[in-house]
């Protein structure tokens, strides 16, 4: 028990430290950031935040993430909870192979997709368009959600789904009014993951997203970061860092409260 | 109000060699309570779920008030189902898993509302309407899945073990509910059980099933006095009647030194195929505890059941040169000790004869 506990203390502080060190350092000047990297900032300097918003343009590129990835999530989520569904209860020629396809596509490396991406999307005038960003991160997240959301379906007890039958509902009525509620659980575990995955992609808009107006946060962190140069802005860097952290953290503590196992509890005996 | 007719009815699935359901014949009245019984495998389940439109019909009909709903989907032949495991709406208040039928039918709210109310008074949750099925006990969720069914006023009741999932006491308690709440609104009902108490107490008739075969539908008075085979006679009854194949003469079947009479007709109809034997039966309490100079069998016990209001007294005797072991129930004033010899006389006229082989009832 005690081990334990150790193990797990030891494991939080190397995974907040870095954060909030981060957070800290982006309210320092630059010369506190190196002569002092362990204290308090002297003063809180929200400007920096301001200079990172407005200069480095992270409030634009906050927004285009925000309408990207919260595009691609919802798509994301209500194709793979149909697909899954389908999948996990309907028994068809061809079931397996379509699930075997779509879960193979967690094995493929995307290094070696980019490149016929790149001419594909190119080819479809999607380069650097939301909708374009939006449908290959939903086809990037596609096969992990139903490969989760296809278990967690067959988990879910059918005697439930038949009685709604009988109660006269249709096979969409049955998916919409019973057995999406009952996966809400597994809908926002694999949502959560989804959303922090996309969030952080940096390889795909890096190829697919060449416009500066239409960045995305990764992005514009990592032109922030090169563009300085030797004119260091680096606490404007941290203001900047934070800003793409921070509404990651908020959506995983809003969640996670969400994720109540035992939802299904009373459905049967 | 309505009949149900099973016509030759079958249901094979895919990969295996024998029909869960072969060819069930089944005639229920309308406001009629049936109880479908077996042995787990036996297809009484499977038989529930082809009425209700959850399992193909490989063969044969099934037919709601004459109307042959072989092909429809469930929510076309307007039935109502209970479930072993209540399969509640876990992210729904009681009241939202009552109205739910009746909300896809779009009935008017205030009809619901009276509806529902109505069903929960008579099942007495009208202080849990607001509740999720989680927060309720085991017999609330019960009458929950009950109240589902009574709210849609169908045409039949399908019930599939209902009750297994209760403790005893509340089982007993439930099941005079079910019984009572069935014949005060006359829809005909289908109940299916593996327990032939609970299929005794409740069934207006019990069709007993085995491997998918209808054994015998009858009232249960009928099932008990004259089962129509071996397996009838002793699935119906507790403790189980006591069957034995032993050998058969011109009187009847020999029990050690006792013979068990039989009419010229059974000895006859006994004979054909039956290799020399007869297979006779005695229930428990259809016999006597007599001493060792009335001519009973002796019988060595092996076990005493006190059930306060009587007892039943295990043992085995040596029949044939066989151990055979039996049942009997006795007073418990008369109860025997472990190990006595005690000598056991079957009252005359009450015992049954199966053919040896066929297993079936010599009339």
């Amino acid at each position: 028990m005690k081990m334990k506990h150790l193990v797990l203390t030891l494991w939080a502080f190397v995974v907040t430290t870095p954060l909030l060190w981060a957070f800290m350092s982006s309210f320092k000047t630059d010369s506190e950031i190196f002569d002092s990297p362990w204290a308090l900032p002297s003063a809180v300097r929200v400007e920096n935040w301001g200079r990172a918003w407005e200069q480095a343009s992270m409030g634009k590129y906050l927004l285009n993430t925000v309408i990207i990835v919260g595009g691609a999530l919802v798509l994301t989520m209500l194709l793979g909870a149909l697909v899954a569904y389908c999948l996990a209860r309907y028994t068809f020629p061809g079931n397996r192979a379509i699930y075997y396809t779509l879960v193979a596509g967690m094995l493929f490396p995307v290094f070696l997709a980019l490149v016929p991406l790149f001419f594909v999307v190119n080819q479809l005038g999607m380069l650097g368009t939301y909708h374009g960003l939006i449908l290959v991160y939903a086809a990037y997240a596609l096969p992990f959600t139903v490969f989760f959301l296809h278990g967690f379906f067959r988990s879910l007890p059918s005697a439930v789904a038949e009685a709604a039958f009988i109660d006269g509902a249709s096979h969409t009525g049955v998916f919409f009014r019973v057995m999406l509620p009952m996966a809400r659980p597994g809908m926002v575990s694999v949502a959560i993951f989804n959303f922090v995955g996309l969030w952080n992609q940096y390889l795909l808009p890096l190829v697919l997203n060449p416009d500066p107006d239409g960045y995305v946060l990764t992005q514009g962190l990592a032109a922030l970061a090169i563009s300085q140069g030797y004119k260091s802005d680096w606490s404007g860097l941290f203001a900047g860092l934070s800003i793409a952290i921070l509404p990651v953290l908020v959506a995983y503590l809003l969640f996670q409260r969400q994720i109540r196992a035992g939802l299904t509890a009373g459905a049967v005996k | 109000m309505a009949t149900v007719t099973y016509a030759g009815a079958t249901r094979h699935y895919p990969g295996t060699d024998r029909p869960a359901v072969d060819k069930l014949d089944l005639e229920i009245r309308d406001g009629e309570f049936l109880v479908l019984v077996g042995p787990s495998g036996c297809g009484k389940s499977t038989s529930l779920r082809m009425l209700a439109g959850l399992e193909d019909v490989d063969g044969g009909k099934i037919l709601i008030n004459d109307k042959d709903v072989t092909n429809l989907p469930p929510k076309s032949r307007d039935i109502a189902m209970v479930f072993q495991n209540y399969a509640l709406y876990p992210h729904m208040t009681v009241y939202e898993n009552m109205a739910f039928a009746l909300k896809l039918r779009k009935t008017p709210k205030s009809e619901i509302d009276v509806r529902v109310k109505k069903a929960a008074d008579m099942l007495q949750l009208g202080d849990y309407l607001n509740r999720k099925p989680k927060a309720l006990s085991g017999g609330q969720r019960q009458r929950v899945a009950m109240g589902r069914a009574i709210v849609r006023e169908p045409q039949v009741f399908l019930m599939d073990e209902p009750l297994s999932n209760l403790d005893a006491k509340l089982r007993v308690q439930t099941r005079s509910q079910i019984a009572t709440l069935q014949s005060q609104l006359g829809i005909t009902t289908v109940y299916v059980t593996h327990d032939q108490i609970e299929a005794m107490t409740m069934g207006h008739r019990v069709a007993v099933l085995l491997d998918g075969v209808l054994q015998q539908c009858d009232t249960p008075r009928a099932l008990y006095d004259t089962p129509a085979n071996v397996f009838v006679a002793g699935f119906i009854g507790s403790p189980a009647m006591n069957i034995k194949t032993v050998a058969l003469t011109d009187e009847g079947g020999v029990f050690g030194q006792m013979i068990l009479p039989l009419t010229r007709e059974q000895v006859a109809a006994a004979r054909a195929g039956g290799d020399g034997k007869v297979t006779v039966g005695f229930r428990p309490e259809d016999c006597q505890l007599v001493s060792a100079t009335e001519g009973g069998m002796p019988v060595v016990v092996d076990l005493v059941e006190d059930l306060g209001s009587g007892a039943n007294v295990y043992g085995h005797a040596a029949i044939n040169g066989g151990d055979e072991r039996f049942v009997v129930s006795t007073e418990r004033r008369s109860m025997p000790n472990l190990g006595e010899t005690v000598f056991v006389k079957p009252r005359t006229d009450h015992h049954h004869a199966f053919h040896a082989t066929s297993g079936i009832r010599l009339a």
